[in-house]
């Protein structure tokens, strides 16, 4: 920096991007991990029925995606004038790059609601019975290309996921954020909001047991990608740490003040604290029961929110 | 000879407006062979200069229209409390970077580098007002307008005084003369000549966007 001359005001007033910027982050980020984990399990265990698992992955992606966008759009100042990203492309910025790969990764993620929800489709067109035929037709092109609708569907989704952290990672101006670790924050942490999503809803709407054998797979992952996680927080930390002076001042963030509250309580207290008490501390008996199920599956989305709503918020506080 | 002439009368061809400043450029390149370098218009605060009148931010809210409460460009006072006779200016505004992070990341391309003078400006009616810019924007100096709903930024005045061939207004309201505008690219050009001159530093420079904007800083000297 220029110590002759320089300037403290600036013209933002505080957190341009607030809360409707971090939740969208957290379900695109649960659209993609739901996606990511049911149709890797898919792959690995070779599977051709269509598990309850992969059911209730489609519908979280499908829906968390779609309601991602309603915020997004909702945080513009004029969101009748979304469609302008479309026609103006612009390929230097990741925010159009994420647009294009969302474009390409809603429909995706609805074929694979075609598929998995195609008996229920029909019965409800059943009573439009030219819809029906059209909805048939489509859906024998369809199943032709299905293997390759289900690779492309990993691809975006993760491509999704990464985009929504360097979407934020090249802002200069702000230490947490300009960093390399937070794309592979946000995917890992997607992983694991997806994961828990995903596994509830199986089990809620489409009555999996919560000891069947998917869902056991998903309750093995879950501890990796809970520690990998925490790793990735910790090389965040530690990049700061070590860093220049400015990247030094933001370390605050997380050891006073509101958003080291959010970032202790929220990411590691309940995020990871809870499910680890639960599965682990109290016993074969709680940690087999319904309530510690969906508990520490509630416990880990609302730390993937409390991390993205850290990021955005003590990310944008502490700018040089 | 001719191209010469035009040089120094650099603020006559702005006289003409950007368009014909394109064009009259192209022409002479045309006529002698040679590729006429495009404009870079550049500007200095000259921290010497500046007495914190704020002349500039008010006659820049009234030629370019920015709503009550909202500016394009702030004197911010940096005296240091310790010697409170020894007063400091500096100017906050955009700095008009040659690598301009706002235009790089603008999803709409509303955020542009106009193409005849190469100054970040924008199109209001295609931005959606994501804000992109404004987080991207290393200087912190963009906001969003809450009369056209749009992001904006200093673009040296290039839809209102420079199309009418006149200086920013900034500048033709100074007294003190602290705000020089001209063509970096142009030798002859007086802010070349008070650069040859000056010592004079780059905002941030870490950030490598390669602003256009020069401060000259007060520098003490002797005890
Ligand atoms: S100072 Fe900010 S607004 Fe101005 S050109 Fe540079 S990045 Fe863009
Ligand atoms: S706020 Fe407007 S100018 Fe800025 S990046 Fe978004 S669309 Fe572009
Ligand atoms: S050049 Fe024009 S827009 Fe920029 S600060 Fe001066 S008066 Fe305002």
């Amino acid at each position: 920096m220029n110590g002759a001359i320089n300037y403290t005001y600036g013209f933002s007033h505080g957190v341009e991007w607030g809360w409707p910027i971090a939740v969208y982050l957290l379900l695109a980020g649960i659209s993609g991990g739901a996606l990511i984990v049911a149709l890797l399990v898919r792959f690995y265990k070779k599977q051709q029925v269509d598990t309850p698992l992969l059911k209730a992955a489609s519908l979280v992606s499908f829906v968390t995606i779609a309601l991602g966008m309603v915020f997004l759009v909702g945080d513009l100042e004029k969101p009748l004038y979304f469609w302008k990203i479309l026609i103006h492309y612009n390929f230097t910025s990741v925010m159009s790059i994420g647009v294009m790969a969302i474009s390409i990764y809603i429909p995706l993620s609805l074929i694979m609601c075609f598929y998995l929800f195609e008996k229920e489709i029909s019965v409800v067109l059943a009573k439009k019975s030219q819809l029906l035929g059209y909805f048939e037709m489509v859906m024998v092109l369809l199943k032709k290309i299905r293997p390759m609708i289900e690779v492309l569907s990993v691809v975006f989704a993760v491509v999704i996921c990464a985009y929504t952290g360097f979407l934020i990672s090249v802002l200069v101006r702000f230490p947490i954020l300009n960093t390399a670790i937070l794309p592979a924050l946000f995917v890992v942490s997607g992983l694991s909001a997806g994961t828990a999503s995903a596994s509830m809803v199986a089990s809620y709407l489409f009555k999996e047991d919560t000891h069947s054998s998917d869902l056991k797979t998903l309750h093995v992952i879950e501890w990796p990608i809970m520690a990998v996680e925490i790793m990735l927080i910790a090389m965040l930390f530690v990049s700061l740490l070590v860093g220049n002076e400015f990247q030094q001042t933001t370390t605050v963030a997380f050891q006073s003040g509101v958003y080291a509250n959010l970032f202790w309580f929220g990411v590691m207290g309940v995020g990871f604290g809870l499910p680890l008490v639960l599965n682990f501390a109290l016993g074969k008996h709680v940690a087999h029961s319904h309530m510690a199920f969906y508990l520490s599956g509630m416990a880990s989305v609302l730390g993937v929110l409390c991390l993205r709503m850290f990021i955005i918020y003590a990310g944008q506080t502490f700018s040089i | 000879m001719e191209n010469d002439g035009k040089r120094r009368a650099f603020l006559k061809v702005l006289g003409l407006g950007s368009v014909s400043l394109g064009t009259a450029g192209y022409s002479v390149a045309l006529g002698t062979g040679k590729a006429e370098k495009k404009p870079h218009y550049g500007m200095i605060f000259d921290q010497n200069k500046c007495v914190g009148c704020t002349d500039c931010e008010v006659a820049c809210r009234k030629v370019n229209e920015v709503p009550e409460g909202q500016v394009r460009l702030y004197v911010e006072n940096k005296t240091d409390p310790s010697t409170p006779m020894d007063k400091k200016y500096v100017r906050v505004s955009c700095q008009q970077c040659e690598d301009a992070p706002c235009v790089a990341v603008c999803p709409s391309k509303a955020c542009h580098r106009d193409v005849k003078t190469g100054i970040v400006t924008m199109n209001p009616d295609d931005c959606i007002a994501c804000k992109y810019c404004i987080v991207a924007c290393p200087y912190d100096v963009r906001f969003i307008n809450h009369k056209t709903k749009a992001a904006e930024n200093c673009n040296f005045c290039l839809n209102t005084n420079l199309a009418k061939g006149k200086e920013p207004a900034c500048v033709e309201s100074c007294k003190y003369k602290a705000l020089v505008f001209g063509d970096l690219n142009d030798e002859n050009a007086y802010i070349n000549q008070i650069l040859h001159v000056k010592d004079h530093v780059r905002m941030k420079p870490t950030y490598g966007t390669k602003p256009s904007l020069r401060y000259i800083p007060v520098v003490k000297v002797g005890v």
